[in-house]
């Protein structure tokens, strides 16, 4: 009791000590420095803002506008949205904004590019999978070969600002309108004033700015698939990280795990060898269909398009746990977890 | 010796929390409010309890680690993302609740 008793005031004094000390870390409104965030429930995840300087504030509350108004037009469950009014059109045309149609286009182009990896057509196979709704089940190889008969981006009809689809088939612009929000959206911060600011869109992060306000680059993780925390970091000027792995969405049946990215042509998880891929860039809409396209490409494919292209970094993680990696990051990259590193050069 | 035992003691006290890993605290906030600022290495094995629109989120720490132990949500995705990691929230997106480390040590993680 008196050992308590004689405690006591030094805990408390400890504790008045550490407060003071939490308080003064705390800047003072003024600062330039002064950093400000935000975040919103939209395109079915946790998005987050984080802006620095005075037009912080001014800067998120565009950004979240932004991905909100992006999120009406391009989800696949609101009836208000365009990409519902298509994939429930009863094979009639639409109209559809110049912005939606910019965005299909895109997808229609990586599709080609990506040899039919990234594929906007396939939300028929994923919904009968489950991945959709979290109803999980597993479809017999019938019932995925008539799905796959209803996809098929060759069959989209698109005009200037006219969209046709066959009346069994369904898009979804999963892959790509998180990426492109987050270009839209580093467009307002950047249209606001803000100079520097993180998005963080379930994941997705995407910087504005080549540095924070104290000069030091962004320090990007990405996560260890197989473990707790990072299995590297990465430090990047203005730019976009974007990683898909089969951890994110999977479901168990019979002893056998099925995760939630499905290869176009078999209609069944992607069984590349890879357990995440990660694209490095410019842009928010490349590096969210490439993310997904290397994953199901695999090491091989994904070596192939990255020769092919010239305009991406990438990190590939595979299930024997080895890391590959391409030279334009060599220098800003560090492995955080014990593994074999190969670096591919041009 | 007792004044010696408790300075020794303190000092102890003081080293332990200086070594501490950084981001230890986790936030559990709802439509961006937050509810629960939780410091990881104090907090005794306890459920909380929120509530959202009449649905329920059960959220249970244990041995130092925290996690959905139940949602009323439709796809138990936050229930399935098991013990909250250093890099990735537990979303449950239906009830717009999130547990999440405070400081991460990075600025963000590709996930």
């Amino acid at each position: 009791m008196q050992t308590v008793s004689r405690i006591l005031p030094v805990l408390m004094c400890l504790t008045m000590l550490s407060s003071c000390a939490s308080d003064a870390e705390k800047a003072p409104a003024a600062d330039p420095n002064e950093k400000n965030s935000g975040s919103v429930f939209a395109m079915d995840t946790y998005i987050t803002v984080t802006a620095y300087g005075e037009n912080g504030e001014k800067g998120i509350s565009a950004a979240t506008k932004e991905i909100e108004r992006l999120e009406k037009l391009w989800s696949v469950t609101d009836e208000g949205s365009e990409i519902y009014a298509a994939d429930h059109a009863g094979g009639a045309e639409i109209s559809i904004s110049g912005e939606t149609a910019e965005l299909i286009r895109f997808a229609e182009e990586m599709h080609s590019r990506t040899n039919g990896a990234l594929d906007i057509s396939l939300y028929p196979v994923l919904s009968a999978w489950g991945f959709t709704t979290g109803k999980y089940r597993v479809p017999d190889d019938d019932e995925i070969a008539q799905l796959l008969g209803r996809t098929g981006v060759d069959r989209i009809k698109l005009g200037d600002n006219k969209l046709t689809l066959p009346k069994d088939m369904e898009i979804d612009l999963g892959a790509v309108a998180k990426g492109c929000a987050g270009d839209k959206a580093a467009a307002a911060l950047k249209e606001s004033g803000v100079e520097c600011a993180l998005l963080d869109l379930g994941g997705n992060i995407q910087t504005v700015g080549e540095t924070k306000p104290d000069g030091s680059k962004w320090k990007i993780g990405i996560r260890d698939p197989n473990g707790e925390g990072s299995a590297a970091t990465l430090e990047i000027g203005e730019g976009v990280v974007i990683t898909s792995g089969g951890y994110e969405r999977f479901f168990e049946q019979d002893g056998e795990i099925y995760r939630h990215i499905l290869d176009p042509k078999t209609g069944k998880p992607a069984d590349s060898g890879l357990v995440s891929a990660t694209a490095i860039g410019r842009e928010g809409r490349y590096c969210d269909a490439l993310s997904t396209s290397l994953y199901v490409l695999g090491e091989e494919g994904a070596e192939k398009l990255w020769r092919e292209s010239g305009d991406f970094d990438m990190v590939l993680i595979a299930d024997d746990g080895s890391v590959t990696i391409t030279e334009g990051i060599e220098d800003s990259f560090s492995l955080t977890i014990p593994a074999e590193l190969k670096v591919l050069r041009r | 010796m007792i004044t010696a035992a408790v300075l020794l003691g303190a000092g102890a006290w003081c080293v332990c929390l200086m070594m501490k890993p950084a981001g230890d605290t986790v936030i559990i906030s709802q439509d961006g409010k937050e509810l629960y600022r939780l410091d990881m290495g104090r907090e005794p094995d306890r459920i909380i309890e929120v509530e959202y629109e009449g649905r329920r989120n059960v959220i249970e720490i244990k041995n130092g680690e925290i996690f959905m132990a139940e949602a009323d949500c439709p796809d138990h995705i936050c229930v399935e993302t098991g013990k909250l990691r250093a890099d990735t929230p537990i979303v449950c997106l239906p009830n717009r609740l999130v547990i999440e480390y405070e400081e991460r040590g990075l600025d963000g993680t590709a996930r």
